[in-house]
């Protein structure tokens, strides 16, 4: 009896494992061709960044795209969050150990070097790009930072998130302001027309104590002057255009007065709240995703968004390329593992969300901009024109795995300087030892890096 | 005394109990029965499943983090970490000569010993005033558990929020005319971070007193009230040697659990941390996390397990807790 039912099941298994081989089998060969994938009774694993603004329509967002794949290519996307960059990075490494793990990763821009550097995902093959729907599908300025050169890209661009800043058109026709800022200099006397301590009105909003913002003001404005701060093996932050920036960045704190001096511990969520009480002129740093939360605030219909400045400090014009770098280039990639068993399947879905109305329709929900580029073309909402402009003005970071190092020794002389702000003045020679500082770690990081 | 008699009693019962069992299953080694069998007969085996789970979690990644602080091993060589170029004691040099490690461990240490002098009369004198029964020592009791209670998480970003320039604490100080200056950045973190630190952990001191104070015999106050002790002498003379054990667990305790206290510093400062209160659990975790120098990192928590077990054993060696456990047998 016993042996009779366990025989019975033995027999059940075979079967169905028999039918199960069949069916892989004939995936395999149906699948072989350019047609669409077969992936009936697969699984595809997805690692996304989840949305802190906007929960619920995420949730709702896997659940159309994973309905949408489905009747694809028949197979399941199984989608997992992750909170914070460090989350994403703890599960890269046990996946990139373990070689199992998502088939599918998103990655922010500026974190895209350090996951190329652990060559755990796949550089594209040209065969590969096709299977994406092509290289040229893409707005061509957000593969700037998908790779080294462009015969090696692993990230495939999903969306843009350049950097602006929002104006309040009404705070700035009261001080007598007829046209944004274009130099960093001009708008530091700008805001100082508006600011108005008795009133609580600032000219700029801006966190001092955010995690990322810092170094991109000192990123911009170095750029701007010529720095690229990368120049091959040798990081360039003992420079004077650093510091210079450097001084600028302090300067609207210390000197022009023209930021609330809460703002050394405000992050960037802080200043949005200032701007939406309509309590700064501009906000800096920002990016399309603050467009709902602005469209439901007190400056709702008052306010617009241009291009952060591209004069360096102390110049008359853009020099060089500075014009073309309004921005980092910022947004999120999309890479497929290279431990993955399933990477074609991974292609077909990254095809699909890459695909122009799915590009819209995320645009729509979550704010960020399309990086499919007949997307970002067919935007016609004129609040965003300015900032699909600088999608196409926005420069890469540069591609080292030593970025990571770098941004955190920018970040850290505004962290270890935020006492002296407090007092009132950095003084010259601590800005100077904290550069130097910077220098060595970030030199050191970018020795190993090219090792 | 008491203690003494009382342990000395334990162990001659355990003694007797133990000869008793095992006669049937040894009658070849008689002669040496008296000393060898209490330990032979022991059922060790049943120690498996669980020595092996602690094998697995325990044991396995500390060899692995000890061997990973010999590597060079950094996002470069990650995905073939096992074959990551061997450099020796080299991570060590350079957490030792060129990080902020040493100054790290002042910092953890220093900011750890503050704290305990400090929540270690706050939680007697907690424990001692709710220690006779009065209307509402219930309520009184429950209230001082709720820093213990709350996650640190919680705590940290509360008293982050208030600690915020221009936030609750500040314009209280500022209606009565004084300027507190930074407390989240600047030398001034280091005594935020203590302030804190003691605010949600002097409940643990409190607790261990507590049970410290409950066994105190009855007897014992009755003596001492007919010999004529003031509070204060009875207190000092009487009571306190009761509390000599279990505080010095909480200190030890509390002690461990201040220098690996990651979550309240990250919280409260962020990363990358204000250098005043740049800890070693923030300075390993930057290493590993920010930088990618794993093996570097490893190295760190290395030299920070060394650092922590430095105490433990002068603790273990001062109650002896393994002498109290095999008073009758052999080690």
């Amino acid at each position: 009896m016993k042996f009779a039912s366990s025989a019975k099941f033995a027999a059940v298994a075979v079967t169905a494992a028999l039918a199960l081989t069949a069916c892989g089998g004939g995936s395999t060969s149906s699948g072989g061709s350019a047609g669409p994938v077969d992936g009936k009774g697969k699984k595809l694993s997805v690692l996304v960044n989840s949305s802190a603004a906007y929960p619920a329509q995420q949730k709702q967002w896997f659940t159309d795209i994973a309905a949408k794949f489905k009747a694809q290519t028949g197979a399941d996307v199984q989608f997992e969050t992750f909170a914070s960059a460090n989350d994403e990075l703890t599960r890269i490494q046990t996946s990139v150990v373990s070689g199992q793990g998502p088939d599918v990763y998103s990655l922010g821009t500026t974190f895209t070097p350090t996951a190329y550097a652990t060559k755990a995902f796949v550089t594209l093959s040209d065969d590969d790009w096709k299977k994406v729907g092509g290289k040229d599908k893409f707005n061509q300025a957000a593969l700037g930072i998908s790779g080294p050169d462009a015969q090696h890209q692993a990230g495939i661009p999903f969306v843009s998130r350049p950097f602006v800043m929002a104006y309040n058109k009404d705070i700035l026709k009261a001080a007598g302001i007829d046209k944004p800022a274009t130099s960093w200099d001009e708008l530091a006397t700008q805001a100082k027309k508006m600011t108005d301590p008795s009133t609580g009105t600032f000219g700029l909003a801006t966190g001092y104590k955010d995690s990322f913002d810092p170094w991109k003001f000192i990123w911009a404005m170095s750029v701007q002057a010529g720095n690229p701060l990368v120049d091959g093996k040798t990081l360039k932050l003992d420079d004077p255009a650093v510091k210079k920036a450097y001084e600028t960045y302090f300067g609207w704190l210390t000197k022009d007065k023209v930021v609330d001096p809460a703002s050394i511990g405000w992050s960037n969520s802080n200043a949005v709240a200032a701007f939406a009480s309509g309590k700064a002129g501009y906000l800096m740093m920002t990016t399309s995703s603050s467009l709902p939360t602005l469209d439901k605030s007190a400056v709702a219909g008052k306010y617009a968004y241009t291009a952060m400045p591209t004069t360096a400090p102390g110049q008359s014009s853009p020099q060089g390329d500075a014009a073309n770098a309004a921005s980092i280039l910022s947004g999120d990639n999309v890479v497929v593992a290279d431990y993955s068993k399933q990477k074609d399947l991974a292609f077909a879905y990254v095809n699909l969300i890459t695909s122009k109305d799915e590009q819209l329709n995320y645009q729509k929900i979550f704010g960020d901009l399309p990086a499919n580029a007949e997307a970002l073309k067919a935007l016609n909402n004129p609040v965003l024109q300015p900032v699909a402009d600088t999608a196409a003005k926005s420069k890469a970071t540069p591609f080292t795995g030593a970025w990571g190092d770098i941004q955190l020794a920018l970040l850290n002389v505004v962290v270890q300087s935020i006492p002296d702000l407090s007092k009132g003045s950095v003084d010259d020679s601590s800005l100077q030892a904290r550069l130097k500082d910077a220098q060595s770690k970030g030199q050191a990081s970018l020795d190993r890096a090219s090792k | 005394m008491s203690t003494d008699s009382l342990t000395a009693g334990k162990s001659t019962r355990r003694k007797s109990s133990r000869a008793a069992k095992p006669d049937p299953q040894s009658p070849d080694n008689a002669p040496r029965r008296r000393k060898g069998l209490s330990e032979r007969n022991r059922p060790l085996w049943m120690l498996i499943p669980g020595g092996l789970l602690m094998v697995i979690i325990i044991v396995v990644p500390l060899l692995l983090g000890i061997f990973m602080s010999g590597l060079d091993l950094d996002q470069y060589s990650l995905r073939q970490w096992v074959s990551a170029p061997f450099i020796g004691v080299q991570n060590f040099v350079e957490a030792l000569t060129a990080s902020p490690l040493l100054h790290a461990i002042w910092l953890s240490v220093s900011y750890s010993l503050l704290a305990m002098v400090v929540t270690i009369p706050l939680g007697i004198a907690g424990a001692v005033a709710t220690q006779n029964a009065f209307k509402g020592r219930a309520v009184i009791r429950s209230i001082f558990l709720v820093p213990y209670v709350l996650p640190s998480f919680v705590v940290a970003t509360v008293w982050r929020t208030m600690f915020q320039p221009g936030s609750v604490i500040d314009s209280a100080l500022h209606s009565v005319g004084i300027d507190p200056g930074l407390w989240l950045n600047g030398p001034q973190s280091y005594w935020t971070l203590i302030l804190v630190q003691i605010w949600a952990s002097w409940p643990f001191v409190y607790l261990l007193a507590l049970s410290g104070l409950q066994s105190v015999d009855h007897e014992v106050h009755e003596a001492s009230a007919l010999d004529g002790a003031l509070w204060w002498n009875k207190l000092r003379y009487v009571v306190f040697p009761y509390l000599k054990g279990p505080l010095s667990l909480a200190f030890l305790i509390g002690m461990l659990h201040h220098i690996n206290n990651f979550t309240l510093p990250f919280v409260l400062f962020g990363v990358p941390a204000p250098s005043d209160v740049e800890l070693l659990p923030i300075l390993t975790y930057v290493t590993s996390f920010q930088s990618f120098r794993f093996g570097l990192s490893a190295a760190m928590a290395f030299i920070s397990l060394i650092l922590i077990a430095i105490p433990l054993f002068v603790y273990l060696r001062a109650v002896k807790l393994d002498d109290a456990e095999t008073p009758g047998g052999k080690k």
